[in-house]
């Protein structure tokens, strides 16, 4: 029997909401500060009616929800799906203010790009916007790769049991600590100490680059967000390639190697436990997957003889090819090139790194290095099943901060997630031929939304028809809440019509 | 099974099979998509007169015309970046170069151009560079088009050896939104209030 939702489970579900939305709210102070130091008038005042609609929304909603209930399972994932849903449709004010956007849907693509650490844009005329707008495209890129609920778990949700049931719902379920609050603080800290470390070493390169300090600076604090969020915004059209140094994209894809990595192993290796580096199978699926990907992504550029050395070569797959595989969507290239100096293979290469994408509880998307690891090792264990007498029993074991024995629910979920997620890059695909686009092409945008990606080889445009933006906003909410949120607001709305 | 010990193994191979095959390189791609074939045709000059060339059908034809003598006549955006005695600067060939959003013009997509590597002393003819408080100079560059430049790690650029200014740009008056800044102080009024009635709402609960 379905039950129908009563009013208390929406005042629950509301003053959550409220919450993070009033957390986004305080977020447009930064924009507004980094507006109002350089004199832009105008998108102060767009940052302030964005501040004054999150925060009379947030607050509305916490007056008239208040409750002592505390949260369910279910109404942590309906937190999560539905303040996300909030957060991109309140957040793209300041974007659409700017006039830089066709559409208010537009706008939103842009936000749920950034938030889901995608990297797809719509905004047109990237490079004359304001510095303000500038530093929330990034901001919301970086935010979005901790997780808005964690931003909210850290300041304004007070220890309740339910908390862990919201945080899980964004699509993390690691807890580095015991307590939830506490994880959400230890995933902040990691990203701020990188944060200070990666944007003073590219603050360091770029004036170095030629960059003016001022200019340096602030191009090293978001290029450092666009890259530990796996985030790929840039501040100017022409991306990574903008600085031409290979300085410069070293430090980048350390970064963003790094922010792909899972928090918990971050964590362990920041108290000590070095070895989890080694053993870890996050780790070792992520080295045979670049590998592979890098292989076929070089074949197909050898083949076509695009680069005239092995310099150039390895310079450009690895750079692509790794952005990819960590769901960055950072580029040295420009996207049509994928198309008319790539080719076909090398674009397969770079489309399945984006497929498999980063590691569980990172800042990336894609089906993760650990499923990836686990597939693998079911493999495995069914083949070593195959071959030894009946009455033996096949242990395969896995590691991951603590070693574990592979069991039949654990295979069972990551290949749920894993065909999920094929279903939805299918999905992409299927809407892109259907407007006309190459199977390839629309094949390689699709995984590059629904991954989490933003590597783009011309597809996503401001022209491209509204419903395939719509269909790319769903896969990128889709692919980085991990869909248990989104089964769960299903669910719940089915469950108000038919419920009893 | 392989472990993270075989990883420098792995990529040895990679780089080496790479090494060898490299030599064997030569094979032209087709320009393809739609695009390529739209538009006013315009072939790369055969004699020594450079061709202007747009920012589109230079990507969209990268093997067609590299290493050509091209025009390219663009927006110079962000800032110049000088190594030693060269420099880099990106002129903007797109819907923007004339007039940008910010001075009122009408949406036209994404940003287009190319990267110029040029002498630096010629970029300081260069007044204004395109940014949110600025619309920069439009600059016409003579150089030689690299779909893969050899001595720039693969990027796509053009070496330039003249620089002359088209039309110096100038700085963007922005006027101030007056309606939408009231509209932002009613608001902060009613969050103003709203918070209150929250703290009045949790009083009551507790």
């Amino acid at each position: 029997m379905i039950v129908q939702p009563r009013l208390t489970d929406f005042k629950i579900i509301g003053l959550y909401c409220g919450k993070i939305i009033i957390g986004l709210g305080l977020l447009m102070i930064v924009p507004l500060i980094v507006s109002l130091a350089f004199g832009e008038w105008n998108p102060a005042i767009d940052f302030l009616v964005g501040i004054g609609v999150c925060l009379a929304i947030g607050l509305f909603t916490e007056a008239f929800c208040q409750t002592t209930r505390d949260l369910t399972w279910a109404h942590g994932l309906l937190v999560a799906s539905f303040s996300w849903i909030l957060a991109t449709a309140i957040g793209a004010i300041p974007h659409w203010l700017s006039g830089h956007f066709g559409s208010y849907i537009d706008a939103m693509f842009d936000i749920m790009s950034g938030l889901s650490t995608t990297g797809l844009f719509l905004l047109q005329d990237l490079d004359h916007i304001s510095n303000g707008l500038n530093m929330w495209r990034h901001l919301l890129t970086y935010a979005g790769g901790q997780g808005i609920i964690v931003i909210a778990l850290t300041f304004l949700i007070r220890g309740t049991a339910g908390a862990y049931k919201v945080y899980v719902g964004e699509g993390k379920d690691e807890r580095l600590l015991p307590n939830v609050i506490q994880t959400a603080r230890a995933i902040w800290l990691i990203s701020l100490t990188y944060l200070v470390i990666g944007s003073i070493s590219l603050w360091a390169v770029g004036m170095n680059l030629g960059q003016s300090p001022v200019k340096a600076f602030f191009h090293a604090v978001w290029v450092f967000m666009g890259a530990w969020s796996t985030g790929g915004f840039a501040p100017q059209s022409y991306n990574i390639l903008y600085y031409h140094s290979l300085m410069f994209e070293v430090i980048c894809a350390v970064i963003f190697i790094l922010g792909s990595f899972n928090f918990a192993l971050h964590w362990a290796v920041w108290t000590g436990k070095k070895s989890e580096i080694r053993k870890n199978i996050e780790i070792i699926s992520f080295f045979v997957t670049m590998t592979v990907a890098m292989l076929i992504t070089t074949s197909g550029l050898v083949k076509l003889g695009v680069y005239p050395n092995v310099l150039s070569v390895f310079r450009k797959m690895f750079f692509q090819v790794a952005s990819g595989h960590t769901t960055t969507g950072f580029s040295t290239i420009y996207s049509r090139t994928f198309i008319v100096q790539w080719g076909p293979l090398a674009m397969l290469g770079v489309t399945l790194a984006m497929a498999i994408g980063a590691s569980a509880c990172s800042t990336g998307g894609g089906f993760k290095g650990i499923r990836m690891g686990l597939i693998f090792k079911s493999i495995r264990q069914a083949v070593r099943r195959l071959i030894s007498p009946e009455s033996a029993y096949v242990v395969q074991k896995w590691h991951h901060i603590t070693t574990r024995i592979l069991d039949e629910p654990t295979t069972y979920s990551v290949m749920m997630i894993v065909i999920f997620y094929i279903m939805t890059y299918a999905v992409g695909t299927i809407v892109g031929v259907f407007y006309g686009y190459e199977p390839v092409q629309a094949l390689f945008e699709s995984v590059s939304a629904g991954s989490n990606t933003g590597l783009s080889c011309g597809v996503t445009s401001p022209a491209m028809p509204v419903l395939m933006k719509i269909v790319y906003i769903i896969e990128m909410w889709a692919g980085r809440l991990e869909f248990m949120s989104l089964f769960a607001l299903g669910g719940y709305i089915m469950a108000l019509f038919r419920g009893r | 099974m392989i472990r993270l010990k075989h990883i420098p193994e792995i990529l040895l191979t990679l780089g080496f099979s790479a090494f060898l095959v490299c030599p064997m390189m030569g094979t032209q791609i087709p320009a393809q998509g739609s695009a390529a074939q739209s538009g006013q045709t315009v072939e790369p000059s055969t004699a020594s007169v450079p061709t202007e060339v747009t920012s589109s059908k230079l990507v969209e034809e990268a093997n067609k015309w590299n290493g050509h003598k091209i025009i390219f006549i663009g927006e110079a955006i962000g800032e110049d970046m000088v190594r030693g005695e060269k420099c880099w600067i990106h002129l903007n060939e797109d819907a923007y170069m004339w007039k940008n959003i910010e001075e009122g013009a009408k949406l036209g997509g994404y940003n287009s151009g190319h990267a110029i590597w040029v002498d630096a002393d010629l970029v300081k003819k260069i007044t204004y560079y395109g940014d949110y408080l600025h619309e920069g100079d439009i600059v016409k560059v003579i150089g030689t088009f690299n779909s893969v430049c050899r001595e720039h790690g693969g990027d796509m650029d053009i070496h330039a050896d003249t620089l002359e200014i088209v039309r110096i740009g100038h700085p963007i008056e922005h006027i101030i939104n007056s309606k939408r800044a009231l509209l932002g102080g009613v608001l902060l009024i009613v969050a103003g209030i709203l918070f209150w009635v929250r703290r009045i709402a949790i009083l009551r609960r507790t």
